[in-house]
């Protein structure tokens, strides 16, 4: 009822937390937004807007660094486990699901949107560019979820 | 028990309290009923415990004819109502087909086919409510389609108390896909006035896909967590509309991809026939145009499974209509039907070859050639047969009663989720007299989406946010107007320097709310306070409000697109 009034108010603006460049456009052009075929703008919403995705604070978005972290699968992981992964989380943060506002679902959908499109996944995981190993190797110290899957991939045997 | 808090509701004509996307207080969880209103059947059922159960009138019946009788002080319904024969409906005391009519105006087309209707259908043609009359001891009686599906509503819930022996107040609705937000108010406004609370109104289609996923689920328990995934395309067909949607379904969960509509249905198909058989025009309200009527319609049921049909109206008519000519008749009606179905396959980007199962429901997914148009454009031999025709939407319906009122199944047969997607664009004038869309059609709901806009005019102050939905047309007049804004206190400055931010929100529940803020350059915060407004606010249907705005300010305060800087 008035939750969600609240709610827009007080959180649909956090400009405050925009990196304080003088020039919006510009701060807009430099988050990257520009640079990618349309389907690419998806994971990194534009600072300046009331779309803003700061105010995502609560569960999922502020721990993860990566979308394949986001979705709980692994970076190598084939588009039906990314499907998988996609609709078990669904189940838990759609709004319908759960007392959430939708928030973190919608983040959990751009995510799925972008990874289960070959070329976005692509242009995605370029950005990833020296992260990759790093976030990789985060993601498998976490406890495997009942989405991970837990065969031996490429990435694990040149470890050791 | 906890002292109730005392709030204020929200000023909201249709449901007295905004749309909640929670669950009920978990102390007593009531569980929504699903209501499917057809243009001429309706049923309502309701989640038991274990399976969906269909509520049956004082008569035993699961179907009930859409109609509502004027005589005398009480009008009454086909709930209660037992009609002797179908002609006793057709005397002009009775309204029917209110779905046809629910917020259109008088100068849309299918306002002008109800004319034909034995009730008063009267349109000034100058884009405001048509007037509808009943005919009582032979003077007119005006209601409008939102009393007529009240009362009818009202009836249905006094059918459901008395059968389940609690009262019912929550409900889940299905409605055409190509409802504007606009219809959609009506809808709920008519289930305000019978008491009824609107949780969720479903596009027919997505109620069908989550019965299909229901059932997949049922079916395939053991490879659910391994992602196969089926994609159906779900037509449906009934009297007053077709609607198509595509959705991939896999572990309970439907993901609608797609969705497409328009008002075609059976009643288009009756009144070509009935033109055909009987061309010159006769009084709307005769018996021998109430008899032309039923005979007509009995023959396009037979011609569903025999070649030809005889039809016999007094002494009259007497013709043997055969198929071939039923289908000529009607062939614009199958074009369209097609067209849909290709459409729907076009946004959803998937091939006909990669559907795995057809799914046909309604009374005119009966006819063979609307099944062979269906099943040619999707590259299919065979129709997916797990779904009743006439039962699929309500018990859809029920379903996600039961899971939007957070009720859970031990076996897991409530384990289930439709992800919707909106089925018509929404967007703001801009550019001129264009349609920018800001949340496309097809888009996953809930949705979240901004756009930049500047001013077009050096030292505008003000700016006008005209929101408009429709399926993309370019310009705004091919769009439904929900409402206006005026964004006030921008600060002087040359054109193209404010920059004007206008986000739109549609969550779980459907409900669209619109917000505007104005940033200037080197500010980080948006210079005046932001405007929230929750959309439609328009409260009559018609465009004439876009042409007041034209007319008294011009291009004055009109808005661009901000052309971002690479």
């Amino acid at each position: 009822m008035s939750g969600s009034l609240v709610y827009s108010a007080a959180s649909s603006l956090r400009f405050s937390e925009v990196t304080s460049l003088p020039q919006p456009k510009i701060n807009r052009s430099r988050n990257g937004t520009a640079k990618f075929p349309t389907g690419a703008r998806s994971f990194k919403a534009s600072a300046q807007t009331l779309n803003a995705e700061p105010y995502v604070t609560e569960s999922v978005r502020r721990r993860v660094s990566s979308l394949y972290e986001l979705l709980k699968v692994n970076e190598t992981a084939s588009l039906t486990e990314i499907k998988t992964a996609y609709r078990s989380l669904a189940k838990v943060h759609h709004p319908d699901a759960s007392e959430s506002d939708g928030r973190d679902f919608m983040e959990i959908h751009k995510a799925y949107a972008t990874l289960a499109d070959p070329t976005t996944r692509a242009i995605y995981d370029s950005t990833l560019g020296f992260r990759r190993r790093r976030v990789h190797a985060g993601a498998m110290g976490r406890p495997a979820g009942r989405v991970y899957t837990s065969t031996r991939r490429w990435e694990t045997d040149q470890c050791w | 028990m906890a002292e109730q808090e005392y709030t204020v509701a929200s000023d909201s004509e249709n449901t007295g309290e905004e749309k909640s996307s929670s669950s009920p207080p978990p102390s007593l969880p009531e569980i929504a009923v699903g209501i499917d209103i057809g243009t001429s059947q309706c049923s309502i059922a309701v989640w038991n415990g274990s399976q969906v159960n269909i509520l049956r009138n004082t008569r035993n019946q699961k179907l009930i004819k859409s109609f509502v009788t004027f005589k005398d002080e009480v009008p009454s319904g086909g709930v209660t109502n037992q009609l002797s024969h179908d002609q006793e409906m057709l005397t002009g005391a009775s309204i029917f087909n209110m779905k046809r009519l629910i917020g259109r105006v008088d100068t849309d087309p299918v306002v002008h086919a109800a004319k034909n209707l034995p009730f008063m259908v009267q349109t000034l043609d100058i884009g405001v409510r048509p007037f509808i009359a009943a005919l009582v001891n032979n003077a007119w009686r005006s209601t409008t389609p939102e009393e007529v599906l009240a009362i009818f509503l009202v009836e249905l819930r006094l059918m459901a108390e008395t059968s389940l022996k609690r009262a019912v107040r929550n409900v889940v609705l299905t409605v055409p896909v190509s409802f504007s937000r606009f219809q959609l108010t009506r809808i709920e406004r008519a289930c305000a006035m019978a008491g009824l609370h609107v949780l969720r109104l479903m596009p027919e289609p997505t109620a069908i896909a989550l019965l299909y996923a229901q059932q997949q689920q049922m079916t395939s328990h053991d490879n659910m967590g391994s992602g196969s995934e089926r994609l159906a395309v779900i037509f449906n067909m009934g009297a007053g509309y077709c609607d198509v949607a595509v959705t991939a379904t896999a572990g309970g969960v439907s993901q609608i991809k797609s969705l497409a509509g328009n008002a075609i249905g059976g009643e288009d198909i009756l009144q070509n026939m009935m033109r055909h058989i009987a061309p010159q025009p006769q009084e709307a309200s005769s018996s021998s145009t109430a008899a032309l009527r039923v005979a007509t319609q009995d023959a396009i049921h037979k011609l569903s499974s025999e070649d030809n049909a005889q039809i016999e109206v007094g002494d009259k008519i007497s013709k043997v209509l055969d198929r071939s000519e039923f289908e000529e008749v009607n062939e614009e009606v199958f074009k369209e039907c097609e067209r849909l179905v290709t459409q729907c396959l076009r946004d959803a980007r998937v091939e006909g070859c990669d559907i795995d199962d057809v799914i046909m429901v309604g009374g005119c997914s009966c006819i063979p050639r609307v099944r062979e148009v269906v099943k040619k454009v999707c590259k299919k031999d065979e129709v997916y047969g797990g779904v009743n025709a006439l039962e699929g939407a309500v018990r859809g319906a029920a379903l996600e009663g039961a899971v939007t009122s957070g009720i859970h199944d031990p076996f897991g047969s409530l384990d289930l989720l439709t992800i919707q997607a909106t089925a018509l664009a929404v967007g703001v004038r801009g550019n001129g007299n264009r349609f920018v869309t800001v949340i496309p059609r097809n888009t996953m709901v809930p949705a979240r989406k901004d756009l930049f806009f500047t001013t077009v005019n050096d030292g505008q102050k003000e700016a006008l946010v005209v929101v408009y939905e429709g399926e993309g047309g370019e310009s705004v007049e091919e769009n439904h107007l929900l409402g206006y804004f005026k964004i006030v206190g921008i600060p002087e400055a040359g054109r193209g320097v404010p920059e004007i931010n206008v986000c739109m929100d549609i969550d779980a529940s459907n409900a669209l709310r619109v917000f505007a803020a104005v940033l200037m350059p080197g500010c980080s915060s948006p210079v005046v306070p932001v405007v929230e407004v929750r959309m439609p606010t328009v409260d009559d249907g018609h465009g004439w409000c876009a042409q007041a705005l034209n007319a008294k300010f011009g291009s004055a305060l009109d808005l661009v697109t901000l052309q971002r800087k690479m």
